[in-house]
């Protein structure tokens, strides 16, 4: 129990300081994209504190403060469900399905918050958060499916287990065209461009974001830093054959050295959306509905079918 | 006559009886209640005797035929279905009745679906079909004629489908039983096997599928059979719809069931198996995917509150027609569960569309907004409904969504699977939009004195939603009754959790971890400085003024962008195409009426002669 | 509860280490933000953000001359901002009215309807004089002399007076009558006073 405790609490606590330097890193890569200098890597805690320690707050009624606390909440609950390298509170139950819904559902909390506001780019935001669900549902459906056949069992656990023994996901055809598709949907899970139409600041004013301010964005700061963590892991995981290093005598090292692989994957995984997201500007939601019901459904289609074969 | 069954099946019909005679207010609601209670009791005193594994039969002998009654597992499940949702139902009703007109036919179409449920021989399950469809032809006629005599026709389509089944095995088997019926059918797979003589021929086996199929189809509302649907669901009392939807749609689903019982092991002999589904099930599984896809994008173009949800119905009884048509064990069990919690959360839902109706006398997104401020019980139900049927663990929606992906995609069903991944992900659509344009917003003015649900109806919400929550927490207490109907332990594990082998869900550690990890949020949030509740019309129009006196909630054509991606797609409607096959009989009746039976004595006379003479030169 | 006096200096570090601003640029000085927020200049160093909500905003900038018009907006906009929040005035316009001084449609002193915690005079400012006045807020938040968020609490009567003293009483209720149904039916053409 106390052990248990114990791991959840470490895993919290490495997720959101990993999460948050990920998005530094995201900040510092696109600035030197643009041949800036950038703000330092702790950026984002030092704005997380700043929105934190606002000393007047908003709120548009019980639903607006319960979206937010929802969408924290349900991010630490699919977190959990991850294995993290030789650390899993939960990883028994770590269901394919079940993180695919849990990594959906924050935005879910975000959705209602934002919209109990009555701000009608808050309407627009999640009017266009809902439709780039929808199109990156069928890809990444055909993702999970090609995965789950190809290996005949839907722990996440024991995909990574299996890909000790018979090498990483991509290294197997219908798989790797699986992870083209399902990083393809990655990007629009992240936000970044050319998907970034949710949110599309400057246009309508960051959308679901647009009423959030003080602690509530801070809520959203601290969730966005685990949900980032949590993406890139899940991916690295089950595609980039996680970390599961037995090779030093001290359990300690292990956690340690596989702790730090997965952080190469996790890095990897970011810099490739984020060299996207740098160079490409943004689409229109009907475009990327019909971008996403082409080739990444033709893709991930394609590996599923070959997987069940 | 006085048998457990009997009055399990004739309790409402003569308690709405009674209600329509006496016509007293507040009578004829008690006597109503009473009438939908009454089975619900006997079931769940029964329920133990059944799921022990020992049958209760009855049979009755009128006008020559003996019909059997049974209360096998199976039935007893959907029995139970119709017993609680019937219940939350009516009490729905007791808020909603305009008179008793209503409760006549809201009770005889409750007694038409426990006939259903359990008979055990094909004519008794015909004759309370018939029962049944009539109950809720004669709801809808009430309100709308044109959507009753569209459900009414494709009924009657379907009805005489599964007659001219039923008068095949008849005629073949020379009886109607269940239990004859069965025994003749597997004789008949045994002996195809071997290639000896069977009973029914290939072709005639394919043709009572397809009967069959038309006639369940119709009922459950399987694409492109869905048409009435949309209609007849919104067009009556929207109470009723909650049953309507609820238990009366989940009556095809009990047929497509009972056609594995009854001709599975014949049909899977003869057809041969598609990958690792039977062949014949395909056909359902397809079916049913395809339903979950119109169903579902319809459903978000909806700008009618009934019919967002009769869509939203349509495509979730395709999930159970998916879980049915891959036809292992475990998806079948995964159907009904899905069954069991599509009827939970969609009678709940109809319930709160019939609050909201009968509160705010509109339907149309158009019209509303800003509800949830003044009806916080309904809207909290609500959100128990929204979670439930988005798929968001640990309720009941999720438990039972879970098991049915993992059933589909573990036999290797990878186009399946893909259609039920985009299922979950369209209701989120169709939802939102239903949460936005009802629940927040500005408010129109005329809305302001909107009160909350009535008594009954809240009631009944409570009901529905507590036992969303319940299944949901633990889906043990739901796999193991499932596992009795189907007899093999299909799915295991505890009351908490469900394991399938090749996958786990623990309702019990998601809900702690959410409690957990909603807390910590809280302890952040409570560490904040305070907040300060501004009005709606605080918001950032980029600096822009606001007030209440312009809406500016986006309720109309909420998903353009869809219907733009859409269009070409949209232009194909299976509800025109019956239209204008129902012209085109029309202009053939005209073109009959004005050269053949265009009324003159003479030509009649004639058609007289030339039968007389085809008669006589064939010699009879 | 905890005495979050002792973070003060933390939560002070990093008010001024990342100023959002609000992307509401109403005069001509918008047009010296895309070289400060590019490579040349890159405020970003200093957690300077542009961002579109005045909800989680925390610098206001005023770059450029205010007409009445764009004042009702500044003065919703400012209000919408969470506490604490700075004004920075950018250019001549907003002191004393600059090239418009008898302008008759020009506030010539933004400081009498919302304070302004540090000013910028030139026509226009270069982005060096931009970057020292982001510099100088820097400065004054650490030292808790940006106190124009207090000024406006403590003084509302003051400032609600002036700025209906200029646009009439109820000014908010006739400025949404009159833009709502310009947005809604754009023929029709509609005036501002």
């Amino acid at each position: 129990m106390m052990e248990t405790a114990l791991k959840a609490l470490f895993i919290l606590l490495y997720a959101t300081f990993v999460g948050f330097m990920f998005m530094g890193i995201i900040r510092i890569v696109t600035a030197r994209i643009h041949r800036r200098v950038g703000p330092p890597i702790y950026q984002p805690i030092l704005d997380t504190i700043k929105l934190l320690s606002k000393k007047s707050n908003i709120t548009h009624g019980v639903i607006y403060d319960f979206g937010v606390l929802y969408a924290l909440g349900a991010t630490i609950l699919a977190i959990m469900f991850i294995p993290l390298g030789n650390i899993g509170v939960l990883r028994a139950y770590g269901d394919l399905i079940l993180i695919t819904f849990l990594l959906e559902i924050p935005m879910l909390g975000i959705m209602f918050a934002a919209m109990s506001s009555g701000n009608p780019y808050a309407g627009i935001g999640a009017q266009r958060a809902l439709l780039t669900m929808l199109a990156i549902q069928v890809p990444l459906g055909f993702a999970i499916v090609a995965l789950a056949e190809f290996y005949g069992t839907f722990s996440t656990y024991e995909i990574v287990m299996a890909q000790q023994v018979s090498g990483w996901s991509i290294a197997h055809l219908p798989l790797l065209l699986a992870a083209i598709a399902y990083d393809l949907v990655l990007q629009a899970m992240f936000g970044k461009e050319p998907f970034d139409i949710m949110i599309a600041p400057g246009e309508i004013s960051l959308g679901p974001m647009v009423e959030f301010g003080g602690k509530h964005m801070g809520i959203l700061q601290i969730q966005h830093a685990i949900a980032l963590f949590a993406e890139t892991l899940f991916f690295s995981n089950i595609f980039l054959g996680g970390a599961v290093v037995t090779t030093f005598a001290s359990p300690v090292l292990n956690t340690i050295a596989s702790l730090a692989i997965l952080l190469v994957k996790q890095i990897a995984v970011l810099l490739v959306a984020t060299f996207m997201g740098a160079i490409f500007p943004r689409f229109t939601i009907d475009q990327a509905a019909k971008f996403y019901w082409k080739w990444p459904t033709i893709i991930a289609a394609l590996g599923a079918i070959l997987a069940s074969l | 006559m006085i048998n457990e069954l009997m009055i399990i099946i004739f309790a409402p019909l003569i308690a709405g009886v009674i209600a329509w005679a006496l016509d007293i207010k507040g009578v004829r609601e008690a006597i109503g209640v009473i009438g939908a209670a009454v089975p619900l009791a006997y079931l769940v005193k029964l329920y133990p005797t059944v799921m022990g594994g020992e049958l209760i039969q009855y049979n009755v002998t009128f006008a020559g035929f003996t019909f059997n009654f049974t209360l096998a597992p199976m039935g007893m499940i959907f029995a139970m279905i119709a017993g609680v949702v019937g219940l939350a139902a009516v009490l729905g009703i007791v808020s909603t009745a305009r008179s008793s007109y209503e409760w006549l036919f809201a009770l005889m179409s409750l007694t038409g679906v426990f006939g259903i449920f359990l008979s055990y021989d094909l004519l008794g399950f015909f004759i309370f079909w018939e029962i049944m469809t009539f109950g809720s032809f004669m709801m809808v006629l009430k309100y709308n004629r044109k959507a009753s005599l569209k459900y009414f026709v494709l009924s009657v389509i379907g009805a005489y489908a599964m007659l001219v089944a039923i008068g095949i095995i008849y005629a073949k088997v020379g009886s109607f039983s269940f239990v004859e019926v069965y025994r003749a059918f597997s004789q008949d797979a045994a002996l195809g096997m071997v290639g000896g003589a069977t009973v029914f021929s290939r072709s005639e086996i394919a043709l009572i599928f397809g009967l069959f199929l038309v006639a369940f189809g119709v009922k459950a509302g399987t694409f492109p059979l869905h048409v009435w649907a949309p209609d007849a669901y919104t067009e009556t009392n929207q109470s009723y719809t909650a049953m309507f939807s609820g238990v009366l749609s989940k009556t095809g689903v009990y047929g497509f069931i009972l056609i594995y019982m009854l001709m599975g092991y014949r049909l899977m002999a003869e057809f041969g198996a598609f990958r690792s589904a039977p062949a014949f099930g395909y056909i359902i599984a397809f079916l049913g995917g395809l339903t979950i896809i119109v169903g579902g994008l319809l459903a978000a173009l909806q700008e009618d509150i009934r019919k967002l949800f009769a869509y939203s119905s349509i495509s979730q009884i395709g999930y159970i027609l998916v879980g049915i048509g891959v036809g292992t064990a475990l998806s079948i069990e995964a159907a009904i569960f899905h069954a069991i919690s599509h009827a939970l959360f969609k009678g709940l839902f109809f319930l709160i569309v019939a609050t909201i109706v009968y509160r705010t006398g509109k339907t149309t997104f158009a019209d509303m907004g800003g509800l949830a401020e003044k009806m916080p019980f309904t809207f909290a139900m609500a959100f128990v409904a929204i979670l439930s049927l988005a798929g968001i663990p640990p309720l009941v929606g999720f438990a039972s969504k879970w098991v049915l992906f993992e059933a589909v995609i573990s036999q290797n069903l990878p186009i399946l699977g893909g259609m039920v991944f985009f299922g979950s992900a369209i209701g989120f659509v169709y939802l939102i939009r239903f949460t936005y344009a009802v629940w927040f917003g500005q408010r129109p003015t005329d809305l302001d004195d909107t009160k909350d649900a009535p008594l009954p109806l809240a009631i009944g919400m409570a009901i529905l939603a507590l036992l969303n929550v319940v299944f949901g927490v633990a889906p043990g207490l739901v796999a193991r009754e499932l596992n009795k109907v189907i007899g093999e332990e299909a799915i295991t594990g505890t009351i908490w959790e469900l394991n399938l082998g090749f996958g786990r869900y623990n309702a019990l550690a998601i809900l702690i971890y959410l409690i957990v990890g909603i807390v910590i949020a809280g302890i952040i949030y409570f560490l904040g400085a305070k907040v300060r509740k501004v009005p709606v019309t605080d918001t950032y129009q980029s600096g822009n003024p606001v007030t209440m006196e312009y809406n500016l909630t986006i309720r109309r054509n909420f998903f353009l962008p869809l219907k733009e991606a859409l269009a070409f797609w949209l232009r194909i409607s299976f509800d025109k195409l019956y239209r204008d096959i129902g012209s085109w009989v029309e202009d053939l009746a005209e073109v009959l009426r004005n050269y053949v039976y265009n009324g003159n004595a003479q030509s009649y006379a004639w058609y007289l002669a030339i039968v007389l003479v085809i008669l006589a030169i064939w010699g009879v | 509860m905890v005495d979050w006096r002792l973070f003060d200096p933390l939560f002070e570090y990093a008010r001024k280490r990342s100023m959002w601003i609000v992307s509401f640029c109403t005069g001509c000085g918008g047009i010296e933000m895309p070289p400060l927020a590019t490579s040349r200049y890159d405020f970003e160093r200093f957690g300077v953000m542009p961002n579109p909500s005045p909800r989680m905003a925390d610098l206001f900038l005023i770059t450029g001359y205010v007409t009445p018009k764009t004042l009702k907006r500044i003065i919703i906009t400012y209000e919408m901002q969470p506490d604490p929040k700075y004004v920075l005035a950018h250019g001549s316009c907003p002191l004393n009215g600059g090239i418009y001084w008898d302008g008759y449609n020009a506030i010539k002193h933004l400081d009498k309807y919302i304070p302004v915690d540090v000013a910028i005079a030139g026509c226009m400012p270069r982005p060096e004089a931009v970057m020292d006045g982001i510099q100088k807020m820097m400065e004054l938040i650490e030292t808790g002399e940006a106190d124009g968020w207090k000024r406006y609490k403590e003084n509302y009567e003051w400032y609600r007076k002036n700025q209906d003293e200029l646009f009439g009483e109820g000014w908010r209720e006739k400025t949404a009558r009159r833009w709502i149904p310009w947005l809604m039916d754009k023929k029709k053409e509609v005036k501002e006073e």
